[in-house]
């Protein structure tokens, strides 16, 4: 109890050297949980643009095939034909497989408007649900409407209910606008946020299509998505590779295990900092060792027991590690607060567990490195012969 | 070795082994310290008088002999046993009076106890042993650094006694003191004495040794008187 109550006041009478062993602390404790709630705010940011599409399989021809097809008389376009989109229908069964038509369009959103080109997306009314969800309005069921995404209606100051025409000044037909749909961010299926989603009998009239650009298998039990991947290919490149199987999650994991190899890597160059914080309270406590000497003999000759001593020695280190590391610990909460503000425009992601265990690991870490380098000094001025101590000066 | 004695030193010789040769600083020392009495022990420098001391207050081995403090053979103890006999047995008193500048007047004078007791300070205790050493009260909340020699040498033999050793070992007490301040240092000691405290003096002023009731003089590492 004594012992620490002279570690305190010690700690306390050199305010500026304690001050700045704990800056050094501080700033490693700030080094590398800013970098751990920066990486893991990213990771969630990713995931949660991307979690809309975790649970499918992507079909697309393959990429390279000139023609493809049952007996090589398919399609010379790269695409699906209704045929092999009813076998990976089958294959894919029970989960449903939902086939996808693609092109770009010029349109115009008003009269007097200048023609804009965005993509359009052919969807099957019945899949849309499955696929998509609106912020406003309704699914559209019949040809004369269309879904927009989130995005296209923000910058096109589209609302439900506007008509677009498609098409070179109009040819292609006029579509009301009857939902805006939920703002999906990057996917690997549809990229809807700046498209239009129109029927798929409409798109087939329109552009005189029978084949598909890809088919999305949206799979209900997320264990069996790499199995549902393995039968789609397994029946569709049976003798040549005529379709590219995408597992989404897989995509997925590997750009989260990428994530959090950066984290990792520039958390541990935050470590450094702290290695050399830690060093610096080394050197500031063989200085402490060095100038009590004569103290820690007098305190041996009169029944101090080593291990007493070395408490003494030990307490410093932790007072200094633990105000440190607090410090740090608030700081860190505020500086991955500017951080994420400033970078992910958001701070949603800063007050889940998976990003604030970061402050804790930096703080415990602060804490450990303080304490491994008060050991040393510690153990020296404990095993001081006490005759030297006594006699120096 | 009787039950009045409280240390006993037989033939100890301390050899320190120097790359240009040993030094033979106690050479086939021979002596005992009965409950009670006040001796000093003098000799010129280099004499082997610290190394006495040193071997008296277990902080140092003799190469060879025998030492028994309060009935205990300090040969072959271990470090945490040594210091707990330093702690509980022995009282320090230095010539510099070593304070513990961090620490109060009451902290200082009960750091002993609580190594003892593993307990906070007790006040109590503190006030009674510096009312002992005619410490005045409103002292006893001040640091060392506030104090006058005189003062801190008091609040050292207070710090000295805090767990009632069986011996006092003095090193030079009076050493840094003026000599009207050293004087009443000693009429503190010789109260201490007469009332019944074992105290064993290193000094090398033959007035200071007055006070006590025996000399033992040291010369080249040997008891000459």
């Amino acid at each position: 109890m004594i012992f620490w109550e002279i570690a305190k006041r010690n700690l306390r009478i050199h305010l500026l050297r304690s001050f700045l062993a704990m800056l050094g602390i501080v700033i490693g404790v700030v080094a590398i949980s800013t970098m751990g709630i920066l990486g893991n705010s990213m990771v969630l940011s990713v995931s949660d643009s991307l979690r809309t599409v975790g649970d499918s399989v992507i079909v697309t021809p393959h990429a390279g095939s000139g023609s493809h097809g049952f007996g090589g008389g398919g399609s010379s376009s790269l695409t699906i034909t209704e045929q092999e989109f009813q076998q990976i229908k089958r294959v894919s069964a029970p989960n449903t497989a939902i086939p996808v038509l693609q092109t770009s369009e010029r349109m115009k959103l008003g009269v007097g408007s200048d023609d804009i080109v965005g993509i359009v997306y052919g969807l099957n009314p019945d899949d849309v649900p499955a696929l998509l969800k609106l912020q406003e309005g309704d699914y559209n069921r019949g040809n004369s409407g269309c879904l927009v995404g989130a995005t296209f209606a923000k910058d096109n100051n589209v609302k439900v209910g506007s008509r677009i025409s498609m098409g070179k000044d109009g040819e292609k037909g006029t579509l009301r606008v009857t939902g805006i749909i939920e703002e999906r961010g990057m996917a690997f299926d549809v990229s809807t946020d700046s498209a239009v989603v129109v029927t798929q009998d409409w798109f087939n009239t329109i552009y005189d299509r029978n084949d598909y650009d890809q088919i999305v298998v949206k799979v209900k039990n997320l264990d069996e998505i790499a199995d549902v991947k393995i039968a789609i290919e397994k029946q569709m490149n049976k003798r040549d590779t005529i379709v590219d199987v995408m597992d989404t999650r897989k995509v997925m994991e590997s750009i989260f295990e990428a994530f959090s190899s950066i984290t990792l890597f520039v958390s541990a160059i935050g470590g450094i900092s702290m290695i050399v914080a830690g060093v610096s309270i080394l050197n500031i406590m063989m200085m402490s060792v060095t100038e009590r000497i004569k103290e820690i003999g007098i305190m041996r000759s009169i029944g101090a027991q080593r291990r007493e001593v070395m408490s003494m020695f030990l307490y410093e280190a932790v007072i200094l590690g633990v105000v440190g590391s607090v410090i740090g610990g608030l700081l860190s909460f505020l500086g991955g607060y500017a951080i994420s503000s400033m970078i992910l425009q958001t701070t949603k992601y800063l007050f889940v567990p998976s990003t604030m265990i970061h402050i804790v690991y930096g703080m415990a870490f602060g804490i450990i490195v303080c304490l491994i380098c008060g050991i040393y000094p510690a153990w020296r001025a404990a095993n001081l012969n006490p005759i030297d101590a006594l006699r120096h000066e | 070795m009787n039950d009045e004695a409280v240390m006993v030193f037989r033939d100890v010789v301390k050899v320190y082994p120097l790359p240009a040769g040993d030094v033979t600083a106690l050479d086939g020392v021979s002596f005992q310290v009965n409950r009670g009495e006040f001796i000093s022990v003098m000799g010129p420098s280099g004499s082997g008088k610290s190394t006495l001391l040193n071997m008296m207050g277990c902080l140092d081995m003799p190469t060879s002999g025998d030492i028994w403090i309060s009935g205990t053979r300090i040969k072959d103890m271990s470090d945490t046993e040594l210091t707990s006999l330093r702690r509980d047995r022995i009282g320090f008193i230095f010539q510099y009076f070593n304070l513990f500048p961090l620490l109060n007047i009451i902290e200082n004078v009960t750091f002993p106890m609580m190594l003892k007791t593993g307990k906070g300070v007790d006040p109590e205790r503190g006030k009674e042993v510096l009312r002992a050493v005619q410490l005045d009260d409103k002292l006893f909340t001040h640091t060392p650094t506030e104090l006058s020699g005189g003062q801190q040498q008091r609040v050292a033999v207070a710090r000295a006694l805090i767990n009632n050793p069986d011996i006092l070992l003095c090193d030079e007490p009076t050493g840094n003191l003026d000599s009207k301040t050293g004087a009443g240092i000693m009429d503190l000691m010789t109260d201490l004495h007469r009332k019944g405290t074992t105290i064993i003096m290193v000094t090398h002023d033959p007035h200071i040794a007055e006070y006590s009731q025996r000399t033992i003089q040291i010369a080249d590492g040997r008891i000459v008187s």
